[in-house]
């Protein structure tokens, strides 16, 4: 009995937030097993009397739904290794090295943040086309990176902070360099910290679409938000096409996370300075 | 000659001589690169091959020009360009909307196409009164060169009139009758899908002249928030307001709701355009609808809409006449029919293919092209840019939840408009 | 095989004479290098564009207008509107993400088999492209045949199905729920990352005295957590506040103005009155407003004596 309430403790909760988080995809992936005249009907529909998997098949076949998704993760890789590098180094620097304009730096870093996207890109626009790189992935590479890199220095940051300079200090005494010390001791230490940076990096990447459609909406390089909203047009929605689509997309990023994830368990601390 | 020495030269001449035959790597003098023309476009189904095939016939039969195309959503097109023209680059043509035509010649961005519609022996083949829609006086320059149009039109539920006695809508006061028998609440059912949300000005401008509002006069000066004006958009504003024959997601309430309540049976009555054709035989199905011009206050005074999605030639473009060859061609018989007749299909400017059984057996063009004779468009003033893409939909909202009077309405309409 | 004496050589370093600037310098270039090099042109390029009168195709034409445009504004009905809409948006949305988010980051941290799926699956609204919350929330809250009012009247709580997004007062909330909806695996995400670095002992600790895990969660894990809570929190007003997408695809800003947010405002301005210099006005009072909240923000970080070491 007692392990039922236990269970219950944690199932229900769980259930309730998976609830909420999961329904509308849900929603979602029954919208693109429906036939057309299925969509809107006078009443709620929740599950289709026909299901079909054509929506898939077509857009499989007859769109460059595939060739998106290519030129997104290409983006969205390459992304996280420029901004992760990027703001890796920038954390070790504030966390680990004094130096004078620290903290005006650091606030530096979020003023970028400060400004809408839509009005910075033109200026952006004019940048990449006078660096020769419009309409090819590094633009896109370019501007993700610039804007994932203060959130991500900022999270590194804090998360160097929270481990004890004495590790270090200590691995230095037994021999190794700054960089080794980075490697074999900070870095396993903040583990979930790069996870959580690399999440968020991939993310941002995967589904940006402001700059997305302005520097690279050519078919080659065209990345997968701006390729679903062409299924809309101006007169006929291909719903089996975008829900289909939406499906798609998101679980690369599970899959990606499901595998970053192991890097969140705890107790990697506990006990790693005595005395 | 010792061997890494003969090893060097061996490699240079390999370089050299796959210069000389990589493409692009020297151009033998007598080939001809052809000019490339860059389009930009929209499409609705851009799954379609339709537009492929036409710019692969089109390069084929032009060896001198590749016209090389780039697909932009709709709702992201006009922000797109203007993103590329303030940056100095940008298409060569584009497919464009008469509600961008005012603002873009007030910024000089299009070039004037009447030298080159002179040397085109197509014109004379376009429909005569769709010219005005390029233009921005009667007197003035093309800008435009007309392709694809629409005017409006009501689709009713024939089978829900038959059922209740009704005959089809041709005034108002039918018009009235009708929605009020067939809205019923209780049974989430309604008389008449209003638009009040994205993209619901060019119905309201059809109702609004149908009884017999004005946007402009005969010499172009704004007098849509006279008294005839606020009469009409009271009409419209009270079919949400008082007689509640719409549903009450009316105020925003775009396209994907508005047809997706008539396809689910929520309302009888929808006004659009053969655009829609394609989805509305889908269903609600061929047998449940029916097509009819909009109804007029003054059945002497028929009114309706009509819009043009037509081609220009950008001011900063270096390849005008590659540029002009393409769009014309466009519009001449061959590929306009093509166009018109797949699903992206709207009418045809080209006398004629509006002539072909295939339009003027199917209903929904038959009406449509009939309605062209008394349909009003905005009027190629810039502000019509900012109304038809905020201005109308942000007031429509407020004066039909109630905030705003009608006058209140068009009065700030027809301020946007004369800015 | 480094002596051990060369620690303690950059140890007199740093004690002594403030420091080599050569590591930091390049540590710091490759972000430096992008934030200079692609940010701060377009950013400064924003403030030049509020004092002039932008003229799209010949820029070298534009007029400088000085504050102008700020002044215009002061009077100007809607910025008021779109201001409060603003704040209630931020307020609204980051909050519920962030409960949302901490429950979920609680939950997940527990030891229970399929684990790692369900963590998979717990990403899903925030790696859904946004063009498709909008459309699917959009859907679900329809007035016609929306699932949420479905639900509703089923479980006897409404009466009758509720035009959530064409009602001036339930616009906003209807977006909020979207824009909570995609937002939580994202503080779930961070709070169970900065919940790792909590020592196993102190909960262990904890635990042993007797607390309750409600008195755990008050007085161990929420401290613990502040700096992040702090950081993502304050990260998060600001990306809210920029963020329009839901806005402009569910409501379009209204019925009328009452889902108008200041960032959709300036957008409006910008690409559809073409007025870009009043486009950035709008937009660079809100970054003033927005600057305020962050030095706030940074004050209360450096209580918490993290950043600044």
């Amino acid at each position: 009995m007692r392990r039922l309430v236990a269970a219950g403790k944690l199932w229900i909760p769980l259930g309730a937030w998976l609830s909420f988080v999961l329904a509308p995809y849900g929603w979602m992936f029954i919208t693109s097993i429906k036939p057309p005249t299925e969509l809107y009907t006078k009443t709620v529909q929740y599950w289709p009397h026909h299901p079909a998997f054509e929506g898939y098949r077509l857009l499989m076949q007859t769109t460059p739904f595939l060739g998106y998704m290519r030129n997104s993760g290409v983006v969205a890789l390459s992304t996280c290794a420029v901004a992760l590098c990027a703001a890796t180094a920038a954390a070790y620097c504030f966390s680990r090295i004094p130096f004078k304009g620290k903290g005006i730096l650091l606030f530096g870093f979020l003023l970028t943040q400060l400004f809408p996207a839509v009005l910075l890109v033109l200026p952006l626009f004019l940048i990449m086309r006078s660096l020769g790189i419009l309409n090819t992935p590094p633009a896109l590479i370019l501007a993700h990176s610039t804007f994932a890199v203060p959130f991500s220095t900022w999270l590194l940051t804090g998360f160097f902070n929270a481990i004890p300079r004495e590790l270090d200090e200590a691995a230095t005494i037994d021999g190794c360099t700054r960089l080794q010390a980075f490697r074999y001791v900070l870095l396993p230490l903040s583990a979930p910290g790069v996870a959580a940076a690399v999440t968020y990096i991939f993310i941002y990447s995967w589904n940006e679409f402001l700059y997305a459609l302005t520097f690279t909406a050519d078919l080659r390089a065209r990345t997968l938000p701006v390729g679903l909203q062409t299924f809309m047009g101006e007169y006929i929605i291909r719903w089996d096409l975008l829900t289909a689509g939406g499906v798609i997309t998101a679980l690369p990023i599970v899959i990606f996370f499901m595998l970053v994830q192991r890097h969140l368990i705890a107790g990697l601390t506990a006990g790693a300075v005595k005395g | 000659m010792p061997a890494p020495r003969r090893f060097r030269i061996c490699c240079l001449v390999v370089a050299a001589l796959a210069v000389l035959f990589v493409p692009g790597g020297f151009t033998p003098l007598h080939a001809q690169t052809p000019t490339v023309v860059h389009y930009w476009l929209w499409l609705d189904d851009p799954t379609a091959p339709m537009f492929d095939s036409l710019v692969k016939e089109f390069n084929a039969s032009h060896p001198g020009i590749k016209v090389e195309y780039q697909l932009v959503p709709l709702s992201e097109y006009h922000d797109k360009v203007v993103t590329a023209l303030a940056a100095g680059s940008g298409p060569d043509a584009g497919r464009f909307k008469d509600w961008w035509l005012g603002e873009f010649v007030k910024l000089n961005a299009l070039e004037p196409l009447t030298p080159l519609i002179g040397k085109w022996p197509g014109r004379a083949e376009i429909i005569e009164n769709l010219w005005e829609t390029g233009k921005i006086m009667s007197s003035g320059p093309v800008f435009m060169l007309p392709h694809q149009f629409i005017t409006f039109y009501l689709y009713y539920r024939k089978d829900w009139f038959a059922a209740a006695g009704l005959k089809p809508p041709t005034t108002f006061d039918d018009f009235l009758v009708a929605a009020k028998k067939l809205t019923d609440p209780t049974k989430n059912q309604y008389g008449f899908g209003l638009r009040g949300g994205a993209g619901g000005q060019d119905q309201w401008l059809a109702f609004f002249s149908a009884a017999g509002g004005r946007l402009v006069d005969g010499q172009g000066k704004v007098i849509l928030n006279n008294e005839q004006g606020v009469k009409a958009n009271q009409w419209y504003i009270d079919l949400f307001r008082t007689l509640k024959v719409a549903p009450p997601s009316a105020p925003t309430d775009a396209y994907a709701q508005c047809l997706g309540a008539f396809q689910a049976g929520t309302t009888a009555m929808f006004a659009h355009h053969v655009g829609s054709s394609v989805m509305v035989t889908q269903k609600p199905g061929a047998d449940s609808v029916g097509v009819v011009p909009i109804p007029a206050a003054d059945p002497k005074k028929p009114a309706t809409m009509v819009t043009m999605a037509g081609n220009v030639v950008f001011a900063g473009s270096k390849q005008k006449e590659a540029a002009f060859t393409f769009i014309s061609w466009l519009s001449e018989a061959n590929a306009t029919d093509k166009w018109s007749s797949s699903r992206e299909g709207q009418l045809p400017s080209v006398k004629s293919v509006s002539k072909l059984p295939r339009y003027t057996n199917n209903p929904f063009f038959k009406v449509s092209l009939d309605s062209a004779n008394f349909a009003i468009a905005w009027p190629p003033l810039p502000g019509v840019g900012y109304v038809s893409a905020q201005g109308w939909q942000a007031n429509m909202q407020r004066a039909l939840v109630g905030q705003i009077s009608s006058k209140d309405m068009l009065d700030e309409i027809a301020r946007a408009l004369q800015r | 095989m480094r002596s051990p004496g060369r620690f303690s050589a950059e140890a007199k370093g740093r004690h002594g004479r403030g420091g080599t600037w050569v590591l930091p310098l390049f540590l710091l270039s490759p972000a430096l290098a992008l934030l200079l090099g692609v940010v701060a042109y377009p950013i400064c390029r924003a403030v030049w564009l509020s004092f002039h009168r932008f003229e799209i195709l010949r820029p070298d034409l534009s007029q400088f207008v000085g504050l102008d445009h700020y002044r215009d504004l002061l009077t100007d009905p809607v910025l008021r509107i779109a201001l409060a809409n603003s704040g209630l948006w931020v307020a609204g949305v980051v909050c519920f993400q962030f409960l949302g988010g901490l429950i979920g980051a609680l939950i997940l941290n527990q030891r229970f088999p399929g684990r790692a799926a369900i963590r998979g699956l717990a990403l899903i609204p925030w790696a859904t492209p946004s063009v498709l919350v909008a459309l699917m929330w959009t859907w679900m809250l329809d007035g016609n045949y929306g699932l949420v009012n479905d639900l509703l009247v089923k479980a006897k709580i409404l009466s009758r199905f509720q035009p959530w997004l064409a009602q001036p007062w339930s616009a906003l909330p209807g977006v909020i729920l979207a824009d909570v909806w995609q937002g939580v695996p994202f503080f779930a995400v961070m709070l169970l990352a900065a919940l790792q670095a909590i020592p196993e002992d102190l909960f262990e600790a904890a635990r042993i005295d007797g607390a309750s895990p409600g008195r755990v969660l008050r007085h161990v894990t929420l401290p613990l957590l502040l700096p992040t809570i702090l950081l993502t929190v304050m990260l998060r007003v600001i990306w809210t506040a920029n963020y329009m997408d839901l806005i402009m695809i569910m409501t379009g800003g209204g019925p009328g103005y009452s889902s108008l947010t200041v960032p959709l405002y300036a957008y409006y301005t910008a690409y559809k009155r073409l007025d870009f210099g009043s486009g950035a006005t709008i937009a660079i009072v809100q970054v003033l407003v927005l600057a305020a909240v962050m030095v706030f923000y940074l004050r209360q970080l450096r209580k918490n004596e993290v950043m600044v070491q």
